[in-house]
């Protein structure tokens, strides 16, 4: 969520009961307006907030010309301090998803994490990484799965650079009842075509994405229009905690997650 | 376009050798422009007039940079239809559905407010019995600012207008106590919880329902043992029948083998008011709409459900289809989830609740019926300090919600104890083996003792404010059932559960197995696959086999042997 709207969008975004303190709002303000002026951010979003046993930590977002590949996600624990997440590698995504004990709120600290398919000798059965790195794996693994955007928040530019809509007006509340009307923010990963033909009013500054509706198990989304069809709702089964608002008909817009970092495999049997 | 320039005119002019004109350029590409399309009968020159016109009477900024965007959005306008052409058609807000129940509530609610006005300004004394009769509701509105400032709680409109509904209960169902319990979200549409506590002559009422429905059950059991004794007498005719006929004698077959396993006997269902189905809960799916009280439980409701994971649908009739088999639709589910969320997640400050009604002196036996106590508010809590309710070992913060053993029951129930009795009198040794008393933790035991999950403690303290501690509220939220959390601040405190109604139950869920067959028959050599002898194996059987050649020192022995063998041969 754009960090300069948070007061306005306070009474939108409700996750599990989870609601924006006055306090929270203002030191997020404060700290992350200067975190923008220091590295000369287009925007910067509050992304969520991640529970720990000791200290939650909380994520931000910072966009600069690329609205897909530029992005530098900071994390921080008291709002002093913004820590520049690293890059998330490929094995530490994998290990995220393994390790089933609760983050701690301590960065340097060293996890062990055990492989349990890997055969009992095999040097990398047993891995160690730190919270760090799991942090960015897990933050990487949720924007990846769970990361979206209304049609025409996000425009494909001729030169090919993703920006962020400035002249986005919103769903149609007829647009809003479809989850195909909802995009995944990341590289596509089904066939450009795909993305554009499924549409009849297909456009190509629009359509570069993939869109919510393909993702599997059909009802892993779960879309709701409230307050009589005003806002609308999706909730993510898979990362339960990620919620994606929209106010029908006008440019109000964001997610936000809130929750502890772990991925739902149960969702087939919720269903 | 190449076209034009090859036109006679154009040809005759070039020929003629006369100086282009500027008017006449200008009409050759307005009429260019003025081209309709043939398929939407549009011309571009239209088109570049909208958009000129749209940019000039919205003046938005940076259009260069977007101007793709605004040519389409242009087209889009266009196709919009517009049904004030053909008849006066109103398109009513989507809001519509929503006002019209609300509507309905804030009329009803209003009336009665009026009315209770008026009897209190006219007669004061008839007020205290009125009171009686006004159920008690918690406010939710202070205690929702007080979650907010703690960083969860519900958005203010939803907040008031669950208030107001509540409010409504009490007017149309005979509740004494309410209190909002939480939201629960389902795929289709979201539940509203309200946690109640049925007047006494409705408790009554239901009571002795529910022993009358309790009395034709037992008659069915009558009725069932009636039966299998017919069956039973059926086989032994049959059996008495069998030497009479005169079809040729069949070997005789071993006997039918017969069930051995009998069910163990039902867990009895707790009556209205006592255990799990001490508090009543009513659910709607929005605010207005007329609240809908969920039905008993039973104590395999409870069994299940904690077996399976299962998302809400937001319809009370849904099935659930489950292994094990879930008795009952989705109300039933529903409730056992909301049981199964107060019963871990009420908890409060230390002393917050007494036994008793604590006004009077307490000399109350802990161990008599601690498990089903009735308590109240402390008039003497005087609140703890920030620091106390922060700590992490969680000392200060207590359950008051009942727990609710393997068996699905607050109260124990001992499945022997009329076989016990039996016993006292007969004085037999023999009979099932005694079961040990499953114990839960009393009422009121600090978190401290609950049990971790994974080395995560199963309750996480935070404060809401470090600038100002003195307006601070301490929030605890559960970790096993995420979306329950607690305030305390001051004298007050309050817990809520918004969620999924889903527990936190690591590493994965992994359905219930299927139970093993059961085996046929005993296991042994007769019944297993074996390769058959070779010559050889048999041969080395013969061998082993020989009768022993006859010792020839004992002929007369010998020969004795020989006789008894013929006398057997015969």
């Amino acid at each position: 969520m754009e960090v300069h709207k948070l007061w306005e969008y306070k009474e939108y975004i409700n996750v599990n009961g989870m609601m924006l303190t006055n306090e929270l709002i203002s030191f997020l303000q404060n700290s992350l307006t200067l975190l923008q002026v220091e590295n000369h951010f287009k925007h910067i979003q509050y992304w969520g907030q991640l529970y720990a046993v000791d200290a939650d930590y909380h994520i931000a977002c910072g966009i600069n010309d690329d609205a897909i590949l530029d992005r530098k996600y900071y994390y921080s624990t008291d709002f002093k301090f913004w820590g520049l997440l690293p890059k998330a590698k490929k094995k530490y995504k994998h290990l995220s998803l393994l390790a089933t004990f609760p983050f701690r709120g301590e960065p340097s600290l060293k996890l062990k994490v055990l492989d349990e398919q890997l055969e009992e000798n095999n040097p990398e059965r047993c891995l160690i990484m730190s919270e760090e790195n799991r942090l960015a794996a897990t933050i990487s693994n949720i924007c990846e799965e769970a990361e979206i955007c209304a049609r025409g928040q996000l425009i494909k530019q001729p030169s090919g650079t993703v920006v962020i809509n400035p002249n986005f007006y919103g769903l149609t509340a007829a647009e809003g009842k479809h989850l195909k009307s909802y995009l995944h923010i990341r590289l596509a990963q089904h066939r450009w075509n795909t993305n554009l033909l499924t549409r009849q009013d297909y456009n190509y500054s629009m359509d570069f994405l993939d869109s919510v509706d393909q993702d599997i198990p059909n009802g892993c989304w779960n879309l709701s229009l409230e307050r009589g069809g005003t806002v609308a709702y999706l909730r993510s089964l898979y990362w339960p905690g990620m919620t994606y608002f929209h106010k029908i008909r006008t440019q109000d817009a964001g997610f936000l997650y809130v929750g502890n970092g772990r991925k739902n495999l149960d969702v087939p049997f919720l269903l | 376009m190449s076209q034009t320039f090859l036109l006679e005119p154009d040809i005759i002019a070039a020929t003629e050798n006369v100086m282009p004109d500027l008017n006449t350029d200008l009409v050759l590409a307005k009429n260019y422009l003025k081209q309709q399309s043939a398929a939407t009968g549009d011309s571009v020159y239209d088109h570049l007039v909208d958009i000129v016109q749209k940019l000039l009477s919205q003046k938005p900024p940076d259009v260069v940079d977007n101007f793709e965007q605004y040519s389409w959005e242009v087209k889009q306008d266009k196709f919009k239809p517009n049904f004030d052409l053909l008849n006066d058609l109103y398109m009513s807000p989507p809001q519509m559905s929503l006002t019209r129940s609300m509507d309905q509530m804030f009329r009803l609610v209003a009336s009665k407010a009026e009315k209770l006005g008026d009897i209190g300004e006219e007669e004061q004394e008839l007020d205290l019995e009125e009171d009686n009769f006004k159920p008690r509701i918690t406010d939710l509105l202070e205690n929702n600012h007080y979650f907010k400032e703690g960083g969860y709680g519900l958005p203010d409109n939803e907040c008031y207008a669950i208030y107001i509904s509540l409010i409504m209960l009490g007017i149309k169902e005979p509740v004494a106590t309410i209190r909002f319990f939480g939201k629960i979200f389902g795929t289709k549409a979201n539940y509203y919880v309200a946690e109640t506590d049925l007047t006494i002559e409705e408790l009554d009422r239901r009571i002795r329902e529910f022993e009358l429905k309790d009395m034709p059950g037992e008659g069915e059991g009558e009725g069932e043992s009636h039966h299998s004794e017919e069956e039973a007498e059926m086989a032994a005719e049959g059996e008495a029948r069998e030497p009479v006929s005169k079809e040729p004698v069949r070997p005789k077959m071993p006997p039918e083998p017969t069930i051995t396993w009998t069910p163990p006997a039902p867990i009895p269902v707790e009556r209205p008011g006592q255990g799990v189905n001490r508090k009543v809960y009513y659910v709607c799916n929005n605010p207005g709409e007329d609240w809908i009280c969920l039905p008993d439980l039973t104590p395999d409701h409870i069994r299940v459900a904690r077996h399976t994971v299962r998302c809400m649908t937001g319809d009370l009739d849904a099935e659930v289809v489950t292994f094990p088999p879930f008795e009952g639709t989705e109300r039933h589910y529903l409730h056992a989830q909301i049981c199964r969320i107060a019963a871990a997640t009420s908890v409060s400050p230390q002393g917050f609740y007494t036994f008793g009604s604590g006004e009077e002196e307490e000399d109350l036996d802990m161990e008599e019926g601690a498990g089903d106590m009735a308590f109240n508010l402390n008039p003497f809590y005087h609140g703890h300090s920030l620091k106390d309710l922060l700590d992490s070992n969680l000392t200060y913060w207590v359950h008051h919600g009942r727990y609710i053993l393997k068996q699905g029951r607050t109260i124990w129930w001992n499945p022997n104890a009329e076989m016990e009795e039996g016993l006292e009198e007969e004085d037999e040794v023999e009979g099932p083996p005694s079961v040990p008393p499953e114990i839960g933790p009393p009422l009121f035991t600090t978190l401290a003792e609950d049990a971790r999950i994974e080395g995560l403690k199963p309750w996480s303290t935070r404060i809401s404010s470090i600038l100002v501690p003195e307006r601070a509220v301490v929030t605890i939220r559960s970790n096993i059932w995420p979306g329950a959390v607690a305030y305390a601040t001051g004298k007050r405190s309050e817990c809520m559960y918004v969620g999924w109604g889903l527990k936190f139950q690591p590493p994965n869920f992994s359905p219930l197995q299927l139970p093993k067959p059961q085996d046929e028959y005993p296991i042994g050599p007769e019944v297993m696959e074996m390769a058959d002898p070779t010559f050889a194996d048999e041969e080395a059987y013969r061998i082993a086999h020989l009768p022993p050649p006859p010792p020839p020192e004992l002929p007369g022995e010998g020969e004795d042997f020989g006789e008894e063998g013929e006398v057997e041969n015969e």
